[in-house]
């Protein structure tokens, strides 16, 4: 198969659906981080900005990756930043403390334990940097070297900043009694 | 084997799909502007329909900007009394400010004292605290060639402004120019730039049938989706009061932006100002704050849709800002803002001598 690599220095040279082909193999991954982060109304009107971004700065691109999907991530939290930015306080709340939706509380857990919102709030108490460093490695699947590329950041930076996130999370008191509470669940079945 | 930190998370990762709809919609927005790029430059296509700052209801609605959320608020204030009596036409025109109007008189102040604009960027450092929590601090930095850095603390921005990391994109430089040309310029025509800054509005600048039609082939294209949020009827064109009030809607907005974008500028603080004495729900009045004499500007419910509202102070010497208040309303939390702003230039920043 042609690396987006090749389809994007295509594109440069003129070739339309080159680029089109780039974004038909990565508009599932990307539309899902959008929606993972800002939610999918927001998602929805961002998708066309990043792509248009993507394009306008195609140039920039460095070839001597083949896969351009950490590329994309990084132009779509570029537009992230700029949406975050640019939205009233209203909205800015539902950023940090509605990463996702959807999960089905594992039945497990204690009723009375609401373990959706320990775990947001426990991950909106992360710096950001740390914070998008985690959620791309646990969330898209990136590797740590991935996640500190569409960061624009070295790959040791990275390795450190998951690593501070992740003794963040397990050293809150909530999510630590969480983890013992599953674990022992575990043990116990 | 035991459940850990990133299980955990992992269990975070679920999120509404986007519809198929949205990624047509996207793609198709990259082909005009692939269509468009060739030798003209690519930063003139209008962008896809993006909220830069709408508020109250408008947002409640959960519809994105420009004719989709204009049609949210069409219906909410067809069913809200108006509180003043309707516009006569459903134009951009000024409202008439008074000539005593604080606002004027500041902006004729501001306009009058200014000298060259020393530095060649403005720093807004913009502390924001929701709903009581803990602060949350932004650094930006507007060029005034138009590039923006922005960084979460000084260092962070010292990397953005070494990078390069320029997260302009035009919008940011438009309202700016607009309310440099409102400091000196035709406030009627100020007016209806101002409230089409955002592509999604550009409908607002048109009139009669050119509008209706505008609107009609918008609304025709965001009528999936606005049916999906339980609109029964496809909305008509908001006209007389409504009307007006989305387009003073869209002067406040986009307004206050151009203030926190180029406050470091006084003739954009004096366009700002002359701007916004042209909203008739803005309430001016005398105030302190922090010892200093200031100017609060309210505004009232009436230009949300009825509901939430906005307090922005101001310095009453220089127009400075230096608070924005967004009061708490239901489960949504109250929002205050303060603002540091200075002139600087791009050598200093990035030496850190700020």
């Amino acid at each position: 198969m042609t690396s987006d690599a090749e389809l994007i220095g295509r594109s440069l040279a003129g070739d339309g659906e080159a680029f089109m082909e780039v974004i038909s193999r990565h508009e599932g991954a990307v539309g899902a981080y959008l929606a993972r982060r800002a939610g999918r109304e927001a998602a929805e009107d961002l998708l066309g900005d990043v792509w248009v971004a993507a394009f306008e700065s195609r140039r920039t691109y460095d070839r001597s990756y083949a896969q351009a999907r950490p590329w994309l991530y990084g132009v779509a939290l570029n537009r992230l930043r700029h949406y975050w930015r640019s939205r009233p306080a209203e909205d800015l709340v539902p950023d940090v403390t509605s990463l996702a939706n959807g999960w089905d509380p594992w039945p497990a857990v204690d009723a009375r334990v609401d373990t959706h919102a320990v775990l947001r709030a426990a991950l909106a108490r992360l710096r950001s940097p740390e914070r998008e460093v985690l959620t791309l490695v646990a969330w898209e699947d990136l590797t740590v070297a991935d996640a500190a590329r569409v960061l624009a950041m070295p790959a040791g930076t990275a390795r450190r900043l998951l690593h501070q996130a992740r003794m963040a999370l397990r050293d809150a008191p909530e999510v630590a009694e969480l983890l013992t509470d599953l674990n022992s669940v575990k043990e116990s079945q | 084997m035991n459940v850990d930190e990133m299980d955990l998370v992992s269990q975070l990762k679920d999120a509404d799909p986007l519809r198929p709809e949205a990624y047509q919609r996207a793609r198709a927005t990259l082909r005009a502007a692939m269509a468009e790029s060739g030798p003209a430059p690519v930063t003139e296509f209008p962008r896809a329909r993006w909220r830069r700052r709408t508020v109250g209801t408008w947002g409640k609605v959960g519809i994105g900007a420009g004719v989709a959320a204009a049609a949210a608020v069409a219906v909410v204030l067809a069913a809200t009394p108006a509180t003043r009596p309707a516009a006569p036409t459903g134009s951009a025109s000024a409202q008439a400010p008074g000539v005593t109007s604080p606002l004027m008189i500041l902006a004729a102040h501001i306009t009058a004292d200014s000298g060259p604009l020393p530095g060649n960027a403005s720093l807004i450092i913009k502390t924001q605290t929701i709903g009581g929590q803990r602060p949350d601090v932004v650094y930006s930095l507007y060029t005034d060639s138009g590039a923006l850095y922005a960084g979460d603390d000084k260092a962070t921005l010292m990397k953005a402004v070494a990078r390069h990391q320029n997260l302009a994109d035009g919008m940011d430089s438009r309202d700016v120019k607009v309310a440099l040309y409102a400091a000196a310029g035709n406030l009627t025509t100020a007016r209806k730039q101002m409230a089409i800054v955002s592509p999604g509005d550009f409908w607002l600048g048109l009139t009669g049938s050119a509008q209706r039609a505008a609107w009609d082939k918008e609304i025709a294209k965001e009528w999936p989706t606005l049916k999906a949020k339980g609109m029964k009827t496809p909305p008509k064109l908001p006209t007389g009061q409504a009307l007006q009030t989305i387009i003073n809607n869209r002067v406040w907005n986009n307004s206050v932006e151009a203030l926190s974008a180029g406050g470091g500028n006084p003739q954009v603080r004096a366009g700002v100002l002359r701007l916004l004495s042209t909203i008739p729900q803005v309430a001016v009045a005398k105030s302190t704050t922090g010892g200093q004499a200031t100017l609060t500007l309210k505004a009232g419910s009436a230009l949300f849709g009825g509901s939430g509202g906005e307090v922005l102070t101001i310095s009453a010497k220089t127009g400075m800002p230096i608070k924005d208040t967004e009061p708490a309303q239901g489960n949504v939390p109250s929002s205050v803002s303060t603002y540091k702003v200075t002139r600087v230039t791009l050598a200093t920043i990035a030496s850190g001598r700020f």
